[in-house]
């Protein structure tokens, strides 16, 4: 299930009992929620790097409610007929944003100068059971896409159920089986274009590691494995195989978290290497430094932005 | 079925052959209402809730720039 945003994650991660002594089955800690099964591996691997000119000034107005103003400047790619040419348009927007965290509602909307609204909204309905609804609406007809989820936290599993506009269904589900070790598999049904599949994926991780696998009858396979190395490093590496189409793509990245920047960058089996630095100039003013090298396509992207609070 | 659908297409008027094409109108209506109502109302829903959150900030700190 591609997510249209990025995963949003729930703080209501139990922590973990030691495994000194014997493991008591009936007192499982909750497991990672589905769409984040890899996310220590998205941190390395899939890093946002951007091309051109981004700006992000975030005011505080007071606790729970603060304004973001965005501007962001460089080419963007236009999807091409043959795969040997990148088509690129520079643009240019701004974009208004507002944020209320409540330890109950969370509400962002980002809305662009070409009239999109970018929205997302996080309320907890009971203790466990959360709503999520993202959606992307534009002017034109036909481009606005929305999405529900309604997850339930029960003690040692999780279960998510998606509705979607345009006829789409999902569910997933995910349970602890040991201290490490969680299960899960996911459904979803879609009604434009009729197809409807299933996945599978398992995760265990210790305090050193992580590696999950996912399998889905829309012939994705992926692995990923996460090594901490220490507090500050972290390796990670990933392999993709789609037995329909037959593609196949292998990464390595890394993840270095020092005292006044973080640095992340991975090199690809296209032949792709990428880095992203964030640096933090001082108290509330960082700046970031994109690259991303495409060797096989020769498309080199470089970016460079500030965020100021 | 087709010939149905047919039919509820063809005549132009409030009555359709069918409840099932009444429902799906009014759920279509509704959508494109709500959408639309979202789009234009989303940003100022945040803000209204926004400026009535306690400790409650001034109009002027909505509008300055620093």
């Amino acid at each position: 299930m591609a997510d249209l945003l990025p995963p949003l994650g729930t703080a209501q991660i139990d922590g973990k009992t030691k495994v000194d002594e014997k493991v008591d089955y009936s007192n499982l800690p909750c497991p990672v929620p589905y769409e984040e099964l890899h996310r220590e591996a998205i941190m390395s691997l899939k890093a946002d790097n951007f091309e051109g000119l981004r700006f992000d000034f975030s005011k505080g107005l007071n606790q729970k409610f603060s304004l973001s103003h965005s501007v962001m400047m460089g080419p963007t790619e236009v999807p091409s007929q043959s795969p040997d040419t990148t088509i690129k348009i520079p643009t240019a927007h701004y974009e208004f944003g507002a944020n209320y965290f409540d330890p109950k509602l969370m509400l962002i909307g980002r809305l662009m100068t070409d009239g999109r609204l970018n929205a997302r909204v996080k309320a907890d309905l009971t203790d466990r059971l959360v709503l999520k609804a993202n959606g992307q609406l534009s002017n034109e007809p036909h481009m606005s896409h929305a999405m529900f989820n309604f997850d339930y936290m029960g003690s040692d599993y999780r279960a998510q159920l998606q509705l979607g506009n345009s006829a789409l269904i999902g569910a997933t589900y995910i349970q602890s089986v040991t201290p490490r070790l969680s299960l899960g598999g996911e459904v979803f049904w879609a009604g434009v274009p009729r197809k409807s599949g299933i996945g599978y994926a398992a995760r265990y991780d210790t305090d050193k590691m992580v590696a999950t696998a996912q399998v889905a009858s829309t012939g994705t396979i992926a692995m990923n494995y996460v090594q901490k190395i220490s507090e500050k490093v972290s390796l990670a590496t990933d392999f993709a195989y789609n037995y329909l189409s037959r593609d196949v793509v292998a990464s390595v990245g890394y993840d270095y978290i020092l005292r006044q920047s973080r640095v992340r960058g991975k090199i690809d089996s296209n032949g792709v290497a990428s880095a992203l630095l964030e640096e933090r100039l001082s108290m509330g003013l960082n700046f970031l430094l994109s690259a991303e090298l495409d060797h096989k396509k020769k498309d080199y992207k470089f970016g460079f932005g500030l965020t100021v609070g | 079925m087709d010939s149905l659908k047919g039919k509820g297409k063809g005549s132009k008027g409030a009555s359709s052959s069918s409840k099932l094409d009444l429902v799906k109108e009014w759920t279509n209506w509704s959508l494109k209402k709500a959408k639309v109502a979202t789009h234009y109302g989303f940003i100022p829903l945040i803000i209204v809730i926004g400026m009535n959150s306690d400790p409650k900030p001034h109009l002027f700190q909505l509008l300055s720039p620093v």
